[in-house]
């Protein structure tokens, strides 16, 4: 590690209502790569969002490189060789990889862009990096590893000096990863700064130097990595020691009946010949890496999604297992399938309506005097719910957009339990959700399956997969390569199957 | 101003619609005053509740398509061509009266069906489709007419002349009844009912509904039925005032009508609709048209100025969401 | 890597022009009146105010938006010109100037309302559409100077006559500026950063602002470069039409707006080309000037316009889902 290269001091933003940062510390030196760690909302994107100019500091100061700092927006850090590799990526997908990572600084010949020269720009960079990319190619063509490393690339072109990425790893695969750390380290041994945003503990162990922790907007401490443990670092996170024992064994009878079959399921590239059973009061854990195809499976069984062949069989009222025709998810709804989107804003919620009638929209009928809704029915059903899964909201009117995640899900959930659904896909379910609040999904979900409901929990948090699934069906790339019961259940086996291909 | 917000009869009634109707009459208080006799009481009331009719329905139906976060500009030719083709069925093919209203309605649908249809189903941009169905109205109407302008029945026509009474009877202004009438239907459906509900929902987040197992395509394409069928209404009223149309026009009503939606605090990204609020807007913008007509401007300045109402309304809708966000 | 060889057949404007040449076969072999010179002559003098909007309004079709008020627009420019050259004396090349400038001025509108003030687009320019169609129904009917006029040579510019009275041969050189243009524009479009950023903003808005380009400028350059090709298609239309008709002008932009979308614009923005453009046009056309050969009445052309569209962005919509699977 060499000299500090940034240093930000008692840094202060305050949106209105909200303190987001309250005197936060952090520093980078050369050839260090440094973790941000906290909850969602701890303040980590807003600090990093000041240092590159997309918000103003209210007080404090930035010392860059020696000299005090503030830059005003993104162009005016880049240029000054701090940039930032997004966690969406901001990728124009009808130009080329050259074209995109070129944008807004197009080398120019007279008055046109000089595009041979930016192709062989670009050829030189992806070198250097090892990376086999054609730069001619369009960037909607690639693959969302490939593009997230198309997105270093133009960062590097920057001539940064300092680099953030924030949560590169989630939607890459194990090899993308890999190679992700493989460049990161090239570019510690030259010397850069690099800031490293994640939520995953043994990531941060692997790759990082030092590690900063956020909590509340507040700055909590840095550790050497090497001289603390995982306990350490999340005490600091939570602020409280959380015990996240794994499941000792099946809470399911051995006797309990399928409720649902899925045989030779395909759909697309991601659903390849998927088959599984789903027990009563099961919890199926759907184990995998990011693009294993756990969520297209979802879909694909909810009729969210076509799908190109396969049966699905059942339980009807009568406990017989009957095959049905899934075509969409008024199908999936009508035989009793709920289903929670990772991406509740997206998905799950309208978030611009009211808790009522987020819980209602699944079984408006129910609700309905003939041709009039009966609102005082929706009230009371919608108070028992709140009541119930101890959603905090003030009034059942309230917007949903005025929830936090965790109350959101919950109202997610409300809908589902209306509907009766006894068959309800969580996929994953405490994703932007904190601590406090996922120990209350966990608590309801078991809660729910003890009461006879079957589970399907897609996660890709190894602790969450071991501390609430009965079972274990693991994906990868498009197949199932596993179906342990818990019992049987470690990190290794699951990371092993999740990895390997079956011929 | 905030202590006005938090006051119980002011939150039942909207703020905004309460301001809008002190608009209203301010906007009468001053063209009296300053046009004084060349903008007579009685008569001004009465054109421009002439005007609120049929306009008035235009309004209530693309505020059903802008809930939905759609929209649809072909309601004007639309309205023409409905007009236009049943009139001609009923001035050159000898078909009853009745029967040519019921037929002016049943073209309305079929072309909010057809919209709807296209936007729901095939998943066409709902601004290609309102152009395209405008040109095939416009067309239609022409092709049908021998682009021939067609006149509906005096009220001095023996036979015919009932239909008239549509609008007013005896002086009484029935037409003013039955557009209120609709409006109270169109917020029951809108605020009370499963159809109005979806609506709304899926305005706001329409894939959210859809993995609630919603169908949301026919909940949509039904925001542009029903916008069809006012629509044909609309028409009945406009010829019911005004007897004569012409292929080719109704542009400009398109504005005129979704003007007075958002004018009323229908928001143009969807999911929020104020069908109390679109009723207030369409009578402020009819209002305005006969005081603009009264100042001796035509219709040159008549689409100039709506046009900058339009901005203004949508640009204050789209600031008070940024400012929301 | 994967670089796939595209088969020319997939390549939408090639498939264009093998429908203009099938179409134009047919219309020739059912009528001997379309075959002659003259009729080519006539659609080609009546294609370039069709083809300069069309390639203006090809870059806000790529960034996702759309003008509206081009037709109105055209013609509210061709009327001020025009009633400047009668009424004031100006001389004809300040009136082209006029035109220029005033379609740079309503583009520029369009762009502050829609890539400053975040208008949707077809509402913003609907209500500029409406701006300038009351604007132009202001003045009265006005002709330009015709070609033995003085003022006249104008016409020059479009069509070469050589010779005088029946005699005289004519040549449409027009058609050579046409070419020359969207040359340029097709440079414009893919060798500069404004034609890159245009690119862009129909692909993917927030990125290419987090890249660090200057978005909003951008954003309102499009609408700009768009009314300065609507002024050029003013003085093209003047050329053509006898007498400029304050009032008309609206549905004109749908032949434009068509034209764009059978070249192979994305209809949801991203993508498109000039050279599609200009084949799109001439299928646009040829219908319009071919129909009443084959004994189709003028309007039946509205409808087609009208389906011709719907047609082409369907096309669009159903490879995209082919692509997507």
């Amino acid at each position: 590690m060499g000299e500090v290269i940034l240093t930000m001091k008692d840094i202060d933003k305050s949106f209105p209502g909200v303190h987001a940062l309250d005197h936060v510390n952090f520093e980078v030196k050369r050839g260090e790569v440094h973790a941000l760690m906290g909850e969602n909302g701890a303040g980590k994107s807003t600090l990093m969002k000041v240092l590159t100019g997309i918000y103003q500091k209210d007080s404090g100061t930035i010392t860059y490189k020696g000299k005090e700092t503030e830059f005003h927006n993104t162009r005016e850090a880049q240029d000054a060789g701090v940039v930032i590799v997004h966690q969406e990526l901001n990728m124009i997908g009808d130009l080329t990889v050259a074209q995109n990572i070129f944008i807004g600084r197009e080398p120019k010949k007279g008055i046109r862009v000089d595009d041979k020269k930016m192709i062989e720009d670009s050829k030189k960079l992806f070198q250097d990096l090892n990376i086999e990319i054609d730069p001619r190619e369009k960037m909607s063509n690639l693959t969302v590893g490939k593009q997230q490393m198309c997105e270093i690339a133009k960062a590097i072109s920057h001539k940064a000096e300092v680099i953030i990425f924030d949560e590169p790893s989630a939607a890459l695969t194990e090899k993308e990863i890999a190679d992700l750390f493989e460049i990161i380290k090239d570019l510690r041994k030259k010397g850069l700064g690099i800031v490293y945003i994640s939520h995953r503990m043994d990531e941060i162990k692997v790759i990082t130097d030092r590690v900063t922790v956020m909590r509340d907007g507040g700055y909590v401490g840095t550790l050497i990595t090497a001289e603390s443990s995982k306990e350490d670092i999340i005490n600091m996170m939570v602020g409280r020691v959380i015990y996240e024992d794994p499941k000792e064994h099946s809470m399911v009878a051995p006797d309990a009946p399928v409720v649902l079959k899925v045989e030779h399921l395909n759909a697309g590239k991601m659903v390849q010949d998927v088959s599984f059973e789903l027990h009563k009061g099961e919890i199926l854990g759907f184990s995998g890496l990011m693009g294993a195809g756990r969520t297209e499976t979802a879909r694909a069984l909810f009729g969210a999604d076509p799908k190109q062949s396969g049966t699905i069989s059942i339980m009807d009222k009568s406990g017989q297992l009957r095959e049905v025709t899934i075509n969409s998810p008024q199908d999936a709804v009508k035989y009793g399938i709920g289903y929670l989107s990772e991406d509740r804003r997206r998905y799950g919620v309208v978030v611009q309506k009211s808790v009522t009638e987020n819980t209602t929209l699944a079984t408006m009928e129910e609700f309905c005097n003939g041709l009039f809704i009966n609102k005082s029915k929706e009230k009371k059903v919608t108070e028992k719910y709140v009541k119930e899964l101890a959603t905090k909201t003030p009034t059942t009117d309230q917007l949903v957009v005025n929830l936090s995640g965790g109350n959101q899900q919950k109202v997610v959930i409300a809908k589902w339990l209306t509907r009766d659904s006894e068959i309800l896909i969580f996929d994953e379910p405490t994703r932007g959700i904190d601590v406090g609040a996922k120990n209350e999904i966990y608590k309801l979900m078991s809660k729910l399956a003890a009461e006879g409901k079957s589970i399907i929990m897609i996660s890709s948090e190894m602790t969450e997969i071991l501390r609430m699934s009965d079972r274990i069906i693991i994906m990868c790339e498009g197949k199932v390569t596993g179906n342990i019961d818990i019992s049987e259940a470690t990190q290794e086996r699951i990371m092993d199957k999740a990895t390997r291909n079956i011929e | 101003m905030e202590k006005l917000k938090q006051n119980p009869i002011v939150k039942k009634l909207g703020l905004n619609r309460i301001l809008l109707v002190c608009i209203l009459v301010l906007m009468f208080v001053v063209f009296k005053a300053v046009l004084g006799s060349k903008f007579p009481v009685g008569d001004s009331i009465k054109s421009t509740l002439n005007y609120v009719y049929f306009l008035g329905f235009l309004s209530l139906g693309v505020t059903f398509v802008i809930a939905t976060g759609g929209i649809d500009f072909s309601i004007g030719p639309v309205m023409f061509c409905c007009a236009l083709v049943s009139g001609y069925c009923m001035t050159s093919y000898g078909v009853p009266c009745a029967a040519a209203m019921v037929l002016c309605i049943l073209i309305g649908l079929a072309f909010g069906t057809f919209n709807g249809w296209l936007v729901s189903y095939m998943s066409v941009p709902p601004f290609i489709v309102s152009m395209a169905s405008m040109n095939i109205a416009k067309g239609i109407a022409s092709v049908f007419t021998k682009t021939q302008s067609v006149s509906w029945p005096q009220s001095s026509d023996p036979v015919n002349g009932w239909f008239r009474n549509i609008t007013s009877y005896n002086g009484f202004p029935v037409g003013l009844v039955i557009f209120l009438a609709m409006a109270v239907i169109c917020g029951l459906v809108l605020y009370n009912t499963k159809p109005g509900r979806y609506i709304l929902c899926l305005g706001s987040n329409s894939e959210a509904v859809r993995l609630s197992g919603v169908n949301t395509r026919k909940w949509r394409m039904l925001a542009y039925m029903i916008c069809g069928f006012l629509v044909g209404i609309g028409a009945l009223f406009f010829v019911a005032t005004y007897t004569t149309v012409q292929p080719g026009y109704g542009d400009q009503y398109n504005n005129e009508a979704i003007a007075g939606c958002v004018m009323g605090g229908t928001s143009m990204v969807g999911g929020l609709a104020s069908i109390g609020g679109t009723v207030i807007g369409v009578f402020i913008i009819s209002l305005l048209q006969q005081g603009i007509m009264a100042f001796g401007l035509g219709k040159g300045q008549q689409m100039i100025i709506t046009g900058i109402i339009v901005i203004v309304a949508v640009y204050a809708d789209v600031s008070a969401r940024r400012r929301k966000n | 890597m994967t670089k796939k060889k595209k088969s020319i057949l997939s390549d939408q404007r090639f498939v264009v022009l093998l429908v203009i040449i099938a179409l134009s076969a047919v219309f020739s072999f059912m009528s001997k009146e379309f075959r002659q010179y003259t009729t080519i002559l006539s659609m080609l003098d009546f294609s370039y105010y069709d083809l300069l909007m069309a390639i203006g309004v090809t870059f806000p079709l790529i960034t996702g938006g759309v003008d509206l008020s081009i037709g109105t627009g055209m013609v509210c420019y061709a009327l001020i010109g025009g009633t400047l050259i009668r009424n004031n004396n100006v001389p004809v090349l300040a009136a082209m100037l006029i035109c220029i400038v005033l379609g740079i001025l309503i583009g520029t509108l369009n762009g502050v309302l829609i890539g400053i003030m975040n208008l949707p687009p077809f509402l913003a320019t609907l209500c500029t559409c409406m701006i300038t169609r009351g604007a132009g129904s202001l003045c009265s009917a006005t002709p330009w100077p015709t070609l033995n006029q003085p003022g006249g040579w104008f016409h020059s510019i479009f069509k070469l006559t050589i010779g005088q009275g029946r005699s005289a041969s004519r040549y449409p050189i027009g058609f050579l500026w046409m070419i020359l243009l969207v040359i340029l524009m097709e440079f414009v479009l893919n060798h500069t950063k404004f034609g890159r950023y245009t690119i862009a903003i129909g692909s993917n808005k927030e990125a290419a602002a987090l890249s660090g380009i200057n978005v909003k400028f951008y954003h309102v350059m499009v609408y700009v470069v768009c009314g300065l090709f609507t002024g050029l298609a003013a003085i093209a239309y003047a050329a053509v039409t006898p007498t400029v008709q304050p009032g008309t002008g609206a549905g004109l932009e749908m032949d434009a707006i068509g034209g764009v979308f059978v070249g192979g614009v994305a209809a949801s923005g991203g993508y498109g080309s000039v050279v599609g453009t200009l084949v799109g046009i001439f299928v646009i056309m040829l219908l319009k000037t071919g129909l009443p050969y084959v004994g189709l009445q003028a309007n039946w052309q509205q409808i087609i316009t009208g389906l011709v569209l719907i047609v082409a962005v369907l096309i669009d919509i159903l490879k995209e889902k082919k692509s997507a699977k």
